[in-house]
């Protein structure tokens, strides 16, 4: 079967994870998706890590690679009137055009949507950035750490002894481009339907807060502030990460409700600890939860983590080993859903890449490209897609247009 | 205005990891149908409870994910419930559920005679695994999952165990991603004619939030560790959550070139309140770069912020970041949220009338020019619907009355 956005061409401004990881969803689809960028501005993740003398420079960046396969790339430099002129065309052209610059960038260059809107009744375009295209905090620049900071997400995470920590990867860039996604699919659906285009505007720190409103009710509802409280459950017990044998290796072990409990308990060989009938109820078990987790941390302690959670779970006893990311390369599951996709790099070499975790019965995502070098596409997509004259595109080369 | 997904009727068996999926095609302005069991669903038994009231009409959790759906009971274990379903599931266009795998198929309602009954019909079902493959049959939950996927081996202190965030974040990512693939099965249909199934799995779904740190491991050799407050980068570890005044903030020296303007800023910033030293302002800012700085660098630089922060408000110094374009947010609490007046501003908050009385949500989850987007609905009482459901179906009052004598809804 056909790819279901094959014939889909997404313009894309922006950098990052927040905006690029959404349009991946259509890339690995079938859908052409184009990168405008400019070595002027080039995205932060082709400069985060970077050092002077690095191999392939702005190419060489292991982290814009990994986000970025499946996409082309067009450089232009929007700082000259022309290579608007050029980013215009390509947006009326496009299908859709995503954008995560800060807000009021896309209007300096008139490439915003009430701009670009006039020339095109139907146009589709999303912008995402921090606290939303409007408010009086709409300016304010903060990375996904901060978003992650300002939708409450740090202040769940960690340890009720210590201070708040962020869940690894800043998890508003992670929210984000799933919501994206979904917008954007949402609008492209509509579009298809009823012929209506649309601007969708995707505050990072509102869409956190959404996922948290079970957080916010609690608060307004009964005025109470949930607080981080480790791996702990407010409902159940043992619900926790125990130590295993080995440097930095555990188990993540949850206990839904008594039969888990008793299954557990089996487990464990009926110690004299773990049989005793106060421990048989949640409320048994979340009153002496130190003791339950001192217990089960010693018995986990001397094992090996992976062989634990097999052993475990054949049992019926929820619980997997703490992975890191060299284990994920091992894991059989992932494996099996084809998670990671090999790709050949310019710079990098071969290297994986990954896809997101839906797998439709009538087509698979395909990971067919390596991210695409600053401006590797910029003669073909405007010559070949856009049409642009030869001697045309070498008059805007010979003036600095395409870097 | 219209919905994105208004004409889309979805029947919604999910259980709390799949709230949020129906919940976001319900602010999109699809039909969304939650069926329960005659019993309700367990949500409805957690506390917290709505002003500490035991009642299955308060259940907190229930109430947040669950907004913009209708509710229906039916019971799936009776023949008769099922039969009830096939017939919606003729005149639905999707289906989402978070049974184990097999679960749907034990019952006869797996995909194979959902997909005979409605070939038109997209069937989304969210497990902690997948379908298939040798860990399909794994039990999962929020913690396990996110520990089997990387991220909470690197969430947290290194002197303590790995760290998950306290509400479970696997099924708001789980739940978008459903979503994501609900409405990327409507656009094939657009095109084919033909539904099909969606397999979503909860632990691929929290790979990505590593932001392709797990793929990068090939190339970088990074296993992945966890620095607390503190951030590993290249040569050294360099805090991001600060204690201030009264609270914390969240702050980095890292971040490439994009950061550096607002290092500046802030710079400057202090300097105003007499807390720069000498050597901080004579930093040559052209040429910093975060990854090559040593240790020693690196706390020398952090002991001047960190002294400035403790003699500041989270609100002082967020206030002074949005101002002065200062890469810096406080680690907000819902009081925070609530109050804050960007989100005020947005008219970000809604107050939702139910039978109960008045409960403020967080509202849209994005804005649209031309679709509505957010809550169209309080989350449905128990069994409230069920009569002008099955209405559809042809079944009068009285079938109703009979249906639930027999306990099938």
């Amino acid at each position: 079967m056909t790819d279901v956005f094959a014939g889909t061409t997404i313009l894309e401004f922006g950098g990052g994870a927040a905006g690029p990881v959404a349009t991946r969803y259509f890339a690995d689809h079938g859908a052409t998706v184009i990168r405008v960028e400019s070595r002027q501005r080039p995205d932060f993740l082709r400069t985060l890590r970077l050092t002077p003398g690095a191999p392939g420079g702005l190419d060489g960046a292991h982290h814009f690679a990994v986000l970025n396969a499946n996409k082309l790339s067009v450089a232009l430099n929007l700082s000259k009137p022309e290579g608007v002129a050029v980013a215009r065309q390509l947006a009326l052209w496009a299908d859709a055009v995503a954008e995560n610059f800060a807000p009021g960038a896309m209007a300096k260059w008139g490439l915003d949507y009430a701009s670009l809107v006039k020339d095109r009744a139907d146009l589709v375009m999303i912008s995402t950035c921090l606290n939303g295209q409007t408010g009086p905090e709409r300016h304010y620049p903060g990375f996904g750490g901060q978003g992650s900071a300002l939708a409450g997400f740090n202040h769940l995470t960690g340890w009720p002894d210590r201070e708040p920590v962020g869940p690894f990867g800043t998890i508003t860039d992670s929210l984000s481009p799933r919501f994206a996604a979904l917008l954007l699919a949402g609008a492209l659906f509509r579009r298809r339907r009823t012929g209506e285009g649309q601007h969708i505007d995707l505050s990072q720190v509102e869409g956190g807060i959404v996922c948290l409103t079970e957080s916010i009710l609690t608060y307004t509802a009964n005025g109470e502030v949930l607080t981080r409280m480790g791996n702990r459950s407010r409902h159940e017990a043992p619900h926790g990460v125990f130590p295993c044998a080995g440097k930095d290796r555990w188990i993540a072990i949850v206990v839904h409700d008594d039969d888990d409990w008793r299954r557990l308990v089996r487990v464990l060989g009926d110690p004299a600890w773990a049989t005793a009938p106060s421990l048989a109820t949640p409320a048994g078990r979340l009153t002496q939860v130190d003791e339950v987790e001192k217990c089960l941390g010693e018995w986990t302690s001397t094992q090996d983590a992976g062989a634990l959670a097999e052993h475990l779970q054949a049992a019926g006893v929820d619980a997997t080993a703490v992975a890191d990311f060299a284990d994920l390369h091992e894991d059989p599951q992932l494996a099996h859903r084809g998670h990671f996709q090999s790709v050949e790099h310019a710079v990098l070499g071969r290297h994986p890449a990954e896809t997101h975790a839906i797998r439709f019965s009538a087509t698979a995502p395909r990971i067919h490209s390596a991210a695409p070098r600053l401006g590797e596409h910029t003669e073909h997509v405007l010559q070949r897609l856009l049409g642009m004259p030869a001697d045309e595109y070498a008059r805007l080369a010979a003036a600095g247009i395409f870097e | 205005m219209r919905g994105d997904l208004d004409g889309v009727r979805v029947l919604d068996l999910t259980r709390e990891p799949g709230f949020f999926a129906g919940k976001l095609l319900g602010d999109l302005g699809a039909d969304v149908v939650k069926i329960e069991p005659p019993g309700g669903d367990p949500a409805r038994r957690r506390p917290p409870f709505w002003g500490g009231v035991v009642d299955p009409e308060r259940s907190l959790l229930w109430l947040a994910l669950n907004t913009s759906k209708r509710g229906i009971t039916l019971d799936l274990d009776r023949p008769r419930g099922r039969a009830l379903f096939l017939d919606l599931a003729g005149h639905a266009d999707v289906v989402l559920e978070t049974e184990a795998p097999g679960g749907m198929a034990s019952r006869g309602l797996g995909w194979l005679a959902l997909q005979a009954q409605n070939p038109r019909l997209v069937h989304c079902a969210i497990t902690p695994f997948g379908q298939d493959g040798p860990r399909a049959g794994w039990r999962g939950s929020d913690l396990t999952v996110v520990a089997a996927s990387g991220n909470l081996y690197s969430t947290g202190d290194p002197d303590r165990a790995p760290v998950r965030c306290t509400l479970p974040v696997s099924y708001y990512h789980g739940g978008i991603e459903a979503a994501v693939g609900v409405v990327f099965g409507l656009v094939a249909r657009e095109q084919t004619g033909a539904g099909q199934h969606v397999d979503v799995a909860l632990q691929e779904a929290m790979v990505m939030p590593n932001i392709g740190t797990a793929a990068m491991f090939k190339m970088t050799g990074n296993r992945g560790s966890r620095a607390g407050a503190f951030m590993r980068q290249e040569k050294s570890v360099a805090r991001e959550i600060w204690p201030c005044r009264d609270g914390f903030v969240s702050f980095a020296l890292r971040g490439g070139a994009a950061r550096i303007p607002g290092l500046v800023a802030m710079v400057r910033y202090m300097d105003e309140h007499g807390m720069a030293s000498p050597a901080l302002k004579a930093m040559d800012w052209k040429t910093y770069n975060h990854n090559l700085l040593t240790q020693d660098e690196v706390d020398a630089l952090s002991r001047e912020f960190a002294a400035f922060f403790a003699t500041k408000t989270t609100t002082e110094l967020y206030h002074a970041a949005c101002e002065r374009n200062l890469m810096l947010a406080p680690i907000n609490t819902p009081r925070e949220i609530t109050a804050s007046v960007q989100l005020a501003a947005r008219e970000f908050f809604v107050d939702v009338a139910t039978t109960r009385g008045t409960l403020r949500y967080p509202g849209a989850f994005a804005r649209s020019t031309a679709a509505r987007i957010g809550i169209a609905r309080p989350a449905p009482r128990l069994g409230e619907h069920t009569a002008e459901v099955l209405a559809d179906l042809g079944l009068g009052a009285a079938d109703v009355e009979r249906l639930r004598a027999e306990g099938v809804v």
